[in-house]
């Protein structure tokens, strides 16, 4: 469900914050079934923090070292993101 | 959709491993898994004491499950000799990522 829902956000802008405290801010290319995701025009957040990463333009990030992916609110329809979970949630509860 | 490592074969990548460090080299080779084959490989040490240390590795191997970030190099200079230009960076080392066993 949730690959479904990154496929509608590629294009967008978003945060990625990954398990290391790392955040990066780019624009999703594309997504797959594990959740990795790859964003082209990177940036990092915290550069004075992290110079290593300036050198960065695209980037593919393993989907298990993703801690949270911020999106605009704009960008998302939350009502239909809750009634889509709610649905698989109950089918599972029923199941 | 296809959020394949294609576009990267025989570029030079940075990678960021799990355990915090950043090695650079060229992708010879990868998989669904995202192991990956990186020859002419370095590793580069930041600390806040020392600059950059840089530590050749020649072939390696990396296995998937230790890579957190892929990425490539945006090269200010494209002589493929990579400068001394961040010599001078002094960092924290970046955190390593606790990964849970499956």
């Amino acid at each position: 469900i949730f690959f479904s829902f990154f496929k509608t956000l590629v294009g967008k802008e978003v945060a990625v914050e990954l398990k290391n405290d790392v955040v990066l801010t780019g624009t999703l290319h594309s997504v797959d079934q594990y959740l990795n995701i790859k964003l082209t025009n990177v940036k990092v957040v915290n550069e004075n923090k992290y110079p290593q990463l300036t050198a960065l333009k695209n980037c593919f990030i393993r989907g298990s070292v993703v801690r949270y992916v911020q999106i605009n609110p704009n960008d998302v329809d939350t009502e239909l993101l809750e009634d889509a979970t709610r649905k698989e949630n109950s089918a599972v509860a029923a199941g | 959709m296809a959020s394949t490592l294609s576009e990267w074969v025989n570029q030079q990548i940075t990678i960021l491993t799990c355990d915090g460090r950043l090695i650079t080299g060229t992708l010879a080779g990868y998989d669904q898994l995202q192991n990956l084959i990186l020859k002419h490989s370095l590793e580069k040490v930041y600390s806040m004491e020392a600059p950059v240390e840089r530590v050749p590795l020649g072939l390696f191997v990396v296995r998937g499950d230790n890579v957190a970030v892929i990425s490539d190099c945006f090269d200010k200079g494209d002589d493929g000799d990579e400068g001394e230009k961040d010599g001078d960076v002094r960092a924290e080392p970046i955190k390593a990522i606790h990964q849970n066993v499956t």
